[in-house]
């Protein structure tokens, strides 16, 4: 990817408040490669180098934006790139950002291939293959069944009391009613069997 | 789908012929209702003897029906145990269909696991024991894996997904373990196997239905998936699971208990249901089509608690299959069959909340039409289980009544014959002490059968570490069980009456684990336990000290219900009595393959996809790390970014997610250009411009990955 040795070169010499706004730029892209899990610190280094180098030429022409800002659209949109290139497949939308993450971490990146990531074609066709083949499917092919739950048919007393429960339910006086008439039968035989 | 055509299934011979069963079932509950009613004739003669007064009445009627289920229980045992003693060969077993068949299945054959707020690692080491098992049986291939989550929590959620993407990788099991979220959890968990029933359920002949904590042996399943597919009649194969993993006092205690006396009941159960057994809701297996035909659940008459929605959906899906012409059958002999329960009897007793709502509201399918006995049997035993503790109840309070009447009136044993003298020349108090003993003998004849086999039988007896330590276990077992019974009867009588009112029970998700339950805690839970047993431990002493005496079992329970309660939830006293190999089960002093399999399993671990870290847990993860986020996005519909979705999103970025309502967060989860916008979002903008926590999760990322992710664990 065609790395510049001094990426800071054109700035030189650097003020204090540059150099901080650098080194910020630098620790967040060096924390997103670790994010990724890469744990090489020289390719790690190596990578942030490239990627502030290509961030400084932008500032060149965009000097109104902070270098963190530009190092990270640089990473994020180098990261998309170049899994796009290894994926072969088009960026239509957003989403296959989402889609090349997901590649690297299935294909094994982190553990396996982390000397391959961010480098020019050819990659080992292992590689490629894996990242190709990795999909996540919350399920296998529909094969719908219907399930249509079908009434109860209860006997005489059931639908009685169906029935009854059901006009409880939507009438609350004659719920009150039935309360009042189920509390007196309970004193009732209460009375008889303790009292009387 | 050949074999769950009804043709195919009724041009079967049945396994269990129709006179068989007819025999069986009339001897079994014939006997328990000649024990019941000679046992009630008993007690009528002794009230005849003492003078009959009203309140008698009330109370042989409720004898009747409590003794009635304590006969049908110690028969289940009795008849379990004379099942046992006929031998393995001449006993009904349905797995015996299995024997001998090899190669490969016809079908494909799914396991389902339903989640809800688990703890998705651990859940995916119990997929990943049973994957590893089926695999070592040489039929993986037939079988597919689901994780159907109904989980409400967002961060368990995202955590969900990355075990399940960390299982499939570290199994290279993509395309072979799924894992679906539904958007909302309508039904439970009825309609979350429902909804796998309806998308899926097309691929498949049968489902093993597990719980969250199901863990069965893969030789089994293997096994089940055989019988399931050689015998065209069966609809539900259920399996008795045995608990495990017990570390509190009170888990052990359960698991040791069902461990010893559960193959009697099971024994006994399976000897008259016959083809006309239940499910109870895991460990099962099920053929889809006739479930998917007959077991959409019909709302009952009414609203919550009695009507609306069946809560316990798994025997009334046993009953519309039976009543369909399916069989449902009780592989008692499938060995490797594991649960866990609830670690303490606060939690055990907030299951029962919602269990027992479940099963009284199957009080309307005791009207149903078409019902065969079987169902309407096992509908019944489950109401009972509930609403025999407010009956003991009543019958204690009358029996108390009657015993203080009697001591004001003043009254003496009336100078007259009765029965029970006439014949058996004895007087009123052998006559009560017979009486008594006899429901002693009802209630502790499973366990001393169980003993006496356990002891007498060489491999159980080593298997349990030993005669003496069976014995003290049991007589452990025993004591506790005796103080925890009342307390358990109060707090169902309360939950019945709590039904009654018109209380329905949400649905929580099941504490799986605890470091037991606070006095204070305690004492909130079991305060009306307490006073009761106060205030009638005061009447007891006000009658005469023989009856508090006689009402001691009742009463110390109710009083040391929450010490009880606070005691048996330590896991501290649960070690100790695991050091000593008492309340020891077999599996523990020997586990079996699938449970070494399940301690050993971790693929739903990997550093490289962990949203479980401190500074950036859950939603925070599937918003900040490129692999979680990478993931979760992956797994979403696609849609288009709107300006609304943008200003909620906006919103999250600068308050955080606790900015939001659950429902917002849920939604904003849903939208994939939103998680997508703000990953970079997070990742670009300076710290002064969104919410100090992504700041802080793009921070801990600085820190060298050399560093030990222990570490960094919570």
């Amino acid at each position: 990817m065609g790395l510049s040795p001094h990426p800071l070169e054109p700035f030189r010499p650097l003020s204090e408040e540059e150099l901080d706004e650098w080194e910020e730029a630098y620790a967040a892209v060096e924390a997103y490669l670790q994010a990724l899990r890469l744990r090489n610190r020289l390719l790690v280094a190596e990578l942030v180098r490239g990627i502030l180098a290509r961030a400084s030429e932008r500032q060149k022409s965009e000097p109104e934006k902070a270098a963190r800002l530009l190092a990270m659209e640089e990473t994020l949109s180098e990261i998309a790139e170049w899994t796009q290139d290894v994926l072969d497949v088009p960026l239509e939308n957003r989403r296959l950002a989402a889609r090349g993450r997901l590649a690297l971490l299935l294909a094994g990146m982190p553990g396996k291939w982390q000397g391959v990531f961010l480098t020019p074609a050819p990659w080992p066709p292992e590689f490629v293959d894996a990242m190709k083949k990795s999909y996540l499917a919350a399920g296998p092919k529909f094969a719908e069944l219907s399930m249509v739950p079908k009434p109860l048919e209860f006997n005489a007393i059931g639908s009685g009391a169906a029935q009854w429960w059901e006009t409880m339910d939507r009438q609350p006086i004659i719920r009150l009613m039935f309360v009042i008439l189920l509390v007196s039968l309970i004193a009732v035989t209460l009375w008889y069997f303790l009292l009387d | 789908m050949e074999e769950s055509d009804p043709t195919t299934r009724d041009s079967t011979p049945p396994f269990s012929g129709r006179f068989r069963t007819i025999l069986r079932r009339t001897a079994f509950f014939g006997s328990v209702l000649v024990v019941n009613i000679v046992a009630t004739l008993w007690l009528t003669d002794l009230f005849w003897l003492m003078g009959f007064q009203n309140a008698h009445t009330p109370l042989v009627a409720i004898f009747a029906l409590l003794n009635g289920m304590l006969v049908l229980g110690s028969f289940h045992a009795i008849f379990g145990a004379f099942d046992m003693l006929l031998g393995r060969k001449r006993s009904v077993r349905i797995s015996q269909l299995a024997e001998g068949k090899t190669g490969p299945f016809s079908y494909r054959h799914a396991v389902v696991m339903p989640v809800y707020n688990e703890d998705s690692v651990r859940t995916c080491a119990r997929i990943e024991a049973m994957y590893r098992s089926i695999e070592a049986t040489g039929n993986l291939d037939s079988f597919d894996f689901f994780i159907l989550s109904d989980t409400r929590d967002l961060d368990l959620w995202v955590k969900e997904e990355t075990s399940w993407t960390n299982l499939c990788r570290n199994l290279d099991a993509f395309g072979r373990i799924y894992y679906r979220r539904r958007k909302t959890n309508e039904n439970r968990k009825a309609g979350n196997i429902g909804d796998f029933v309806r998308t899926w359920g097309g691929n498949y002949e049968s489902m093993l239905v597990l719980d969250a904590d199901s863990l069965m042996d893969g030789a089994d399943i293997v096994k089940m998936t055989r019988i399931m597919e050689a015998y065209p009649r069966l609809g539900i194969l259920q399996t008795p699971p045995k608990l495990i993993r017990g570390q509190s006092v009170f888990t052990r205690l359960q698991q040791f208990a069902m461990r010893l006396y559960g193959p009697l009941f099971i024994r006994g159960l399976n000897f008259w249901q016959l083809s006309g057994g239940s499910y109870w809701g895991h460990n099962a297996l099920i053929r889809v089509k006739p479930f998917s035909e007959f077991c959409e659940l019909p709302a009952l008459p009414g609203r919550e608690p009695f009507g609306g929605r069946i809560l316990s959906h798994d025997f009334v899906e046993a009953a519309l299959m039976v009543a369909q012409g399916w069989e449902v059958w009780l592989a008692w002999d499938i060995e490797g069959t594991y649960e866990e329960s609830p670690p303490t009897l606060v939690d055990h007793l907030i299951r029962d909340r919602r269990w027992c709502q479940g099963n009284l509201q199957h009080m309307w399918l005791i009207f149903a039409r078409k019902l065969p006995f079987s169902v309407r049997m096992h509908l019944f035993m489950g109401i009972m289980a509930y609403l025999g503790s407010p009956i003991w109840f009543l019958f204690l309070a009358l029996g108390t009544w009657v015993a203080r009447e009697r001591v004001s009136s003043d009254l003496s044993i009336l100078p007259f014959e009765n029965y029970a003298a006439r014949w058996f020349h004895i007087n009123g108090v052998e006559q009560s002490i017979i009486l008594t003993m006899a429901v002693f003998a009802l209630l502790f004849l499973p366990k001393i059968l169980a003993v006496i086999g356990a002891v007498m039988t060489g491999s159980i007896r080593r298997s349990f570490g030993g005669g003496f330590r069976i014995i003290i276990g049991a007589l452990f077992e025993t004591i506790v069980s005796m103080l925890l019974a009342p307390c358990i009867m109060a707090a169902h009588t309360l939950m019945v009456l709590s039904i009654i009112l018109g209380r329905a029970v949400g649905w929580g998700n099941q504490n799986r684990e605890t470091d037991g339950t606070s006095w204070g805690d305690a004492f909130r839970f079991h305060a009306f336990q307490t006073i009761l047993g106060i205030v009638w431990t005061w009447i007891a002493l006000e009658i005469s000290p023989v009856f508090t005496a006689w009402m001691s079992p009742i009463l110390l329970g109710l009083l040391l219900s929450a010490p009880v309660s606070v005691w048996t939830s330590r896991s501290r006293y649960g070690r100790a009595l695991a050091k000593r190999k008492i309340l020891a089960i077999p599996e523990e002093l020997n586990p079996p393959d699938i449970i070494l399999l399940a301690d050993a399993a971790h693929a739903a671990v990997d550093p490289a996809l962990d949203a479980s870290l401190h500074a950036r847990r859950g939603v925070v993860a599937a918003v900040v790390d490129p692999y979680v986020n990478g993931v979760h996005v992956s797994l979403l519909e696609h849609s288009e970014l709107t300006a609304a979705d943008e200003i909620l999103a906006e919103r999250c970025l600068s308050e955080g997610p606790a900015g939001l309502s659950k429902s917002e967060l849920s939604e904003l989860l849903y939208l994939a250009p939103a998680m997508l916008m703000m990953h970079r979002a997070v990742w670009l903008r300076p710290a002064e411009r969104m919410h100090g926590v992504w700041t802080q999760a793009v921070e801990s990322y600085r820190r060298r990955l050399d560093h030990s992710p222990s570490v960094e664990v919570s």
